[in-house]
């Protein structure tokens, strides 16, 4: 429709960011709205925390976050580490690991892997493990998930002993933490194309 | 027949399988024969006796009323009284004959290979009623429509409800309902349409199709289209295709039952006024709703009253499957009696229980529920095809070429029509599109069954003239998508390379993964303001914790996140698994008699409130300690294994393993002896023997049973049980060896010290700490030491 494009040329980078993620005119459009919605403060950017608060700023307009078990990582996972702030761009490039895998997508070697193919959206949740980004997930980090997911129902020694047993079964090549590959390989079993695909209707 | 064709082609040709005929599979054989004709016989037998018995009755009275003038006879020591036990005998009967069917076949593997059972067993059935009808006898109307709903149908549909597999379900629940709902309205007007079409057109004198209305046509197009479940899962099991097929098709064919329900009553009710209004269809839309939607809660309640009810069984264990079934067939009654959906009831009653009955009762119950659910179904199954074969050589028989094969040809270009067009439709909201594979797999799984010949049955003659004709159809139709369809599924599943179910052994990695990506998923949506799949599942997660756990679940296990309950039951398994495996004497031998690995309840929480289901002769505590000992033991268990093997160089692992293990086996066997021989209550007896079938059955047949999954490099036969009792010299062998590869490892549990002084009778009384050291220094040295148990208690 004739508004909309005219909505989306207001967007700035819009049609780079189209090529580059996948996405069409009407899913910018209506991710530019949502980031606009939380943009409270009107700068362009979203900012992690309130500095004299130490508060989650501009994420903490979603309430349900603040429910998620591990909300504060998937508030983090938007800004690259050091950043503070991150702008409509990075916003949607991270919402496009999310976009449903197109199956019959040829591309030539050149191009890029798409940032919604099987891989990279392993590779993200993969990220939200390890903390450190040392490319792999020691047993601090996962015992700090599922100390997350499972709260203060369980004891430390469950922890333990489950994240004890988690390493066991996934780690292959013994060095006591589980690598991208182990990750995925764990992961075999699970169609990941359906599992970490959400619809951007609307 | 059958069964001796069988015998004689398997004594001529080579045998490849390497089935040897031996006595006891001819002795079957040949017990079904007579099973056969006994079956036959006796009823011929019952026409005479009625007299006999009658005349005995008559003198009795006669000798009562008058009680002076009676001519004496002789006391009958022997006399036939067939009628009183008819009934039930020839249920009996049946029950049987169908059992050894289904042993019969499994005794000839390459049968059951090429053929699906529900074939064979519709071949047996013409069989029977050939045999019926060749002695003369009435064939009796097996499939009666009541007999069917009421009996054969419920414990199938229950089965499938109580182990839908929730998740996929709920993920595809608009892809099925499109198929159920709008699929099979198509189907039934594209069909009663086009059939009614082409009988109007039909050349010829008054061909006698020329007097049948658009209205019956409808309702027979109604009956005809809808995919029948016991069908679906007879094949289906059988060809194990991947999840995402199986519970679209089979989704399919048990929502469907709403629109076959309302279409059915509708047509019914209309047929004989011979038009429908507008009005009548507003009302049968609206109807169906109802019937759907009511169906539907009826269910939910009486699982929720299931649920609530299992909470306090904790005392009566025994009575716990009761329980299930009852609540559950009483919901199907209660919806058939307001003629809303009685199989949505049944599924949604399962689906909704399961969950917290599961939590509430015990292992023992589970196993039961299991195993009469399956064994009813596969009963239930069984006979219907039979009966089915039964009734198609009985059944009033109408044959008309013309409508016969319209209606095969039409029903399989209806199914296909459908299923093409709303996939294109339904592919517009799927994440995951449906690929052409995965279309002609649905659409050549619709397969029409027993269901159908029912509803047909049970029209009434005067209001369908036709109603033979219907029948003969609709047998047709079910034997074309039965044999045609259901032997070629397999081939062309093979060919076509459709993905197959896999295995799924689910490991704790998938769960925590699972669960994460779960709350990311719900987080990202969330962020995009986004209400879809997750939000809402999320929601109800949230709901379902907070408010229907706390009342549904009894004790502390309404607490217990999934993920613990699953690690507990995997650990369960594991442990149970480990001591099968072993053989002899093991862990259990190390515990009181009172428990043994299958009386301990599985999934508690370990913390230090103390548990509030003991067993009953188990003290609070000891449950905790063994628990504890027993989780601990699994994880240096599986440590010892991958230690032992990580460092093995050169030498052949299995070869050093095998040696020590012989070794193990053999002082273990020693000292089985001499427990037996000192004859005290410590001599726990090996392993109960239900135990293998149980473990099995838990671990085969349960579809997120866990098994070990086999180190890669490790050498699967080495099940090194180190909490066995055995003498310290071996193990310490072991130990040297562990402790010179992992100094850093944990100085607890299972440190193998040799007998020390201090293990003298200790006081029953003593704190926790110290009985727990006893416990553990007993599951780890009895070995000389068994001298010094004899005299204690083992556990105070």
């Amino acid at each position: 429709m004739g508004s909309s494009n005219s909505s989306v040329n207001n967007i700035p980078n819009a049609q780079e960011l189209m090529q580059e993620t996948g996405f069409s005119a009407a899913h910018i459009l209506r991710l530019h709205e949502r980031f606009e919605f939380l943009d409270k403060h009107k700068c362009g950017q979203l900012r992690l925390v309130d500095r004299p608060t130490n508060q989650p700023q501009d994420f903490g307009a979603v309430q349900e976050l603040a429910l998620n078990p591990i909300g504060d990582s998937i508030i983090s996972a938007f800004f690259s580490p050091g950043q503070e702030t991150v702008d409509f761009a990075s916003f949607v490039r991270i919402l496009a690991h999310f976009r449903p895998t197109d199956r019959n997508q040829s591309r030539d070697g050149a191009q890029q892997e798409p940032a919604n193919s099987s891989i990279r959206k392993l590779k993200f949740a993969f990220q939200m493990y390890d903390q450190d980004r040392d490319g792999k997930i020691s047993r601090a980090e996962l015992l700090q998930v599922l100390r997350a997911m499972l709260g203060i129902q369980v004891t430390e020694e469950q922890l333990q002993s489950i994240a004890e047993r988690a390493i066991q079964e996934a780690d292959l090549d013994r060095d006591d933490a589980i690598s991208f590959d182990e990750f995925r390989k764990s992961l075999e079993k699970v169609d990941i194309d359906h599992k970490m695909s959400i619809r951007f209707l609307r | 027949m059958l069964s001796f064709n069988g015998l004689y082609r398997c004594d001529c040709l080579p045998d490849p399988a390497g089935i040897c005929k031996s006595l006891p599979e001819r002795g079957l054989l040949l017990l079904m024969v007579l099973v056969f004709l006994e079956g036959s016989v006796l009823p011929l037998g019952a026409a005479s006796s009625p007299d006999v018995t009658h005349q005995a009755n008559s003198d009795n009275h006669i000798v009562k009323e008058a009680g002076h003038n009676f001519t004496k006879k002789p006391f009958p020591v022997l006399s036939l009284d067939y009628h009183h036990i008819q009934a039930p005998f020839e249920i009996s009967l049946w029950v049987l004959l169908a059992s050894l069917m289904k042993l019969g076949f499994h005794l000839i593997p390459r049968l059951s290979g090429i053929v699906p059972e529900s074939c064979l067993l519709i071949v047996v059935g013409l069989l029977v009623g050939g045999l019926i009808k060749l002695a003369g006898e009435q064939v009796p109307p097996v499939l009666d429509s009541r007999l069917f709903f009421l009996c054969l149908l419920p414990p199938i549909i229950l089965d499938a409800g109580y182990f839908l597999p929730i998740r996929p379900f709920m993920e595809n629940l608009g892809t099925i309902l499109m198929f159920a709902v709008v699929g099979t309205l198509w189907n039934a007007f594209f069909v009663g349409g086009l059939l009614y079409a082409v009988c109007q057109i039909q050349p010829g004198n008054p061909s006698i199709l020329h007097q049948l209305e658009l209205l019956p046509c409808l309702l027979f197009g109604s009956i005809i289209s809808a995919v029948d479940p016991v069908a679906v899962l007879a094949v289906f099991e059988e060809i194990h295709i991947n999840e995402l097929l199986h519970i679209l098709v089979f989704g399919e064919s048990l929502l469907n039952d709403a629109v076959t329900v309302v279409l059915y009553h509708l047509f019914e009710e209309y047929a004989g006024v011979g038009s429908v209004t507008v009005m009548d269809v507003f009302l049968g839309i609206i109807s169906f709703l109802v019937v759907a939607v009511g169906g539907v809660l009826v269910g939910a309640i009486y699982g929720i009253l299931a649920a609530f009810t299992s909470r306090f069984t904790s005392h009566t264990r025994v009575i716990e499957p009761l329980f299930v079934f009852v609540y559950s067939y009483m919901a199907y009654l209660s919806a058939e009696m307001f003629h809303l959906s009685g199989i949505m009831s049944l599924i949604a009653c399962g689906a909704v229980m399961r969950p917290y009955v599961e939590a509430n009762i015990s292992h023992k119950s589970h196993t039961t529920i299991k195993y009469f659910l399956k064994m009813w179904s596969s009963v239930s199954e069984t006979l219907i095809f039979i009966f089915l074969g039964v009734a198609t050589v009985e059944g009033p028989h109408n044959w008309n070429w013309t409508f016969v094969t319209v209606t095969v040809i039409l029903c399989l270009v209806a199914r296909v029509i459908g299923v093409v067009g709303l996939t294109y439709v339904i592919n517009k909201f799927r994440i995951v599109k449906l690929t052409t594979k995965d279309q002609f797999i649905v659409a050549y799984g619709g397969l029409r069954g027993a269901i159908a010949f029912s509803l047909g049955f049970l029209l009434n003659k005067d209001h369908f003239p036709l109603r033979d004709m219907f029948l003969t159809a609709i047998i047709t139709v079910i034997f074309f998508t039965v044999f045609v369809q259901g032997m070629t599924i397999k081939p062309l599943v093979e060919l076509l390379a459709v993905k197959k179910k896999q295995e799924a052994k689910r490991s704790i990695n998938e769960e925590i993964h699972t669960q994460f990506l779960d709350h990311l998923l719900t987080g990202i949506e969330d962020i995009c303001g986004h209400y879809g799949h997750h939000h809402w599942k999320d929601k109800l997660n949230r709901f379902n914790k907070k408010y229907v756990k706390k009342c549904l679940i009894a004790g502390e296990r309404s607490k217990e996140p999934q993920l613990i309950a699953f690690y507990h039951k995997m650990e369960m398994k594991q442990a149970i698994e480990l001591v099968e495996s072993g053989g002899g004497v093991k862990l259990p031998s190390a515990m009181p008699s009172a428990v043994s690995m299958q009386n301990i309840q599985p999934k508690k929480l370990p913390p230090a409130k103390p548990a509030e289901r003991a067993l009953s002769n188990l003290p609070k505590g000891r449950e905790e300690e063994i628990r504890k000992i027993l989780r601990s033991n699994l994880q240096r268990t599986r440590q010892r294994l991958r230690s032992y093997n990580r460092h093995t160089l050169l030498a052949d692992p299995y070869e050093d393993g095998l040696g020590d293990l012989l070794i193990k086996k053999q002082k273990m066997i020693e000292l089985e002896r001499k427990i037996k021989d000192m004859n005290n209550y410590l001599t726990v007896p090996a392993a109960p023997p239900d135990s293998p079938t149980m473990c099995r059955a838990r671990l085969a047949s349960d579809p997120q049973a866990y098994s070990m999954k086999p180190e890669p490099d490790s050498v699967p036969t080495i099940q090194v049980d180190l909490a066995s009792p055995q003498s310290p010299d071996s193990v310490n062998l072991m130990d040297e060896f562990r402790r010179a590869e992992q100094q850093h490892e944990e100085d607890q549990g299972l440190m193998m010290k040799p007998p020390s002084g201090e293990s003298g009778p200790k006081k029953p009384g003593e704190e926790d700490g110290s009985r727990e050291h006893k416990l553990m220094r007993c599951l780890s040295d009895p070995g000389p030491s068994a001298d010094e148990d004899e005299d204690e208690p083992f556990l105070p």
